[in-house]
């Protein structure tokens, strides 16, 4: 059987050893391989692709641009095949981020990323906090409904259609905490620090989408 | 709702967890890659883990233990002690630390914070602050609280978060390791004077003392001895705090 092939993006935007390790357990002695992405590469060649990131959107973008991996991934992306962004890597799934400076995002899912607006609010929204499904998912099935999930950003999804909106989450006010779209999905949470739960939805989105 | 984090603490010698009131009498509690695993597998919301003995020699067996740390937990990770500039920032953030704490490098030389923000982000540049009192005005101490800086307290917090920090891990050395509770009066002041977030830390003895924690306006609760010795379990803390009305994680 031809071994199904993911692609985990390093963007040099953080560390990508604990999603790297959180993968590696999860494809064990099953029918997958992974590869890292660091450069330009042949979008057809990857049946999913997982982009982590952490800091600001404006460097996740350039560190990609720089890495010739913008255009391979637009067109990915625009096929609709298979990808979970994480944090920052959901991020630019918008079309514009609005972190340091405007900065033009992937346009895949409509919206902008904002700066959480409440000035009494302790910013960044550093801890666990609790997701709350629109509709369950293959990867966030009911048994997610209100689990704790670890997050640490400062901006957030705005101006987003509600039915791209799979689950949100309390801090101030209501604000995506996953977003969806055919088969490209992005968590604002760090689910590869996330303990069992988080471990579960990668494993979901691997095994099962 | 944002929940209380509780976050055991290792200061670490080598790859050993030890303990000393005051940096004397160090003994020996066990193995940190051991006792990570633990806490991570036992509800612990985030794990810290210091370097108290940064020696050249010692630093290398330190590093690999953060490694070796880093793969079996699977929580956030913050890594600090005798962090003195950007290469140490990035040796442990390469290592697998999610976080990295800064204390009297950053007293010393301000910039580092900044720099170390711009390259690696906020999110993982955490200014830990050593606070005491001297005449009633409350200063920033550096060495484990051997040295006393000119800085004070509250105007260095606002700094270290105008520099860019994201977190402040704040240790009062008044009620550090004597087991008395947290520093209240101190911490409430510096959770009321920045609006990044602030881990409390020092003097954590009994299960009132979290709540009290919490009332400080601290989103993160450090501590040691109460969960090294086998006192409580984090479950014990969470449940206690549950039932008072504090969100935590269970």
């Amino acid at each position: 059987m031809k071994k199904k092939v993911i692609g985990l993006i390093d963007g040099q935007s953080g560390n990508i050893g604990s999603i790297n390790k959180a993968i590696k357990d999860i494809i064990k002695g099953r029918p997958y391989q992974l590869k890292i992405i660091k450069s330009h590469f042949n979008y057809s060649s990857f049946d999913k692709i997982i982009l982590p990131g952490q800091g600001a959107y404006a460097t996740l973008m350039s560190n990609l641009k720089k890495l010739k991996i913008i255009k391979p991934l637009k067109k990915y992306l625009e096929n609709n095949s298979s990808y979970l962004g994480i944090c920052v890597g959901m991020q630019i799934l918008s079309d514009w981020g609005y972190e340091d400076k405007t900065t033009r995002g992937l346009g895949i899912i409509n919206g902008d990323i904002k700066k959480f607006k409440n000035k009494k609010l302790i910013i960044p929204h550093m801890g666990w906090n609790t997701i709350n499904l629109n509709k369950d998912d293959t990867i966030v099935t009911n048994s997610f409904d209100k689990r704790d999930f670890y997050f640490v950003h400062s901006y957030i999804f705005q101006n987003i259609k509600k039915s791209d909106v799979l689950a949100f989450t309390l801090y101030g006010k209501k604000f995506p905490s996953i977003v969806k779209k055919g088969n490209i999905y992005g968590v604002q949470f760090h689910p590869e620090k996330s303990h069992k739960h988080g471990l579960n939805l990668i494993k979901n989105y691997i095994l099962k989408t | 709702m944002l929940k209380t984090r509780i976050i055991p603490c290792l200061d670490v010698i080598k790859n050993k967890v030890v303990k000393g009131v005051n940096f004397k009498n160090i003994r020996v509690m066990g193995n940190a890659v051991e006792m990570a695993k633990y806490y991570s597998l036992s509800g612990a919301d985030e794990l810290c883990m210091l370097d108290i003995n940064a020696s050249y020699q010692n630093r290398k067996t330190f590093i690999k233990t953060v490694e070796s740390v880093a793969k079996v937990i699977n929580i956030p990770l913050t890594v600090g002690g005798g962090v003195s500039d950007l290469s140490d920032i990035t040796d442990l953030l390469n290592a697998g630390a999610d976080k990295v704490s800064i204390n009297s490098a950053a007293v010393k030389n301000p910039r580092l914070i900044r720099q170390a923000s711009l390259r690696h982000g906020s999110q993982c540049i955490v200014v830990a602050i050593d606070g005491k009192r001297f005449n009633n005005k409350m200063k920033v101490v550096i060495k484990g609280g051997r040295e006393i800086t000119r800085n004070e307290l509250i105007n260095w917090a606002k700094q270290a978060q105008s520099l860019g920090a994201g977190e402040i891990l704040m240790t009062s050395m008044d009620t550090d390791g004597v087991q008395n509770g947290f520093d209240s009066n101190m911490l409430k002041k510096v959770t009321s004077s920045v609006r990044i977030p602030v881990i409390a830390s020092g003097g954590v003895g009994n299960l009132e003392h979290f709540y009290l924690g919490y009332l400080t306006k601290s989103t993160g609760l450090l501590a040691a001895s109460v969960f090294h010795s086998g006192k409580y379990k984090i479950k014990t803390v969470k449940k206690y705090l549950s039932r008072k009305g504090v969100p935590v994680r269970i």
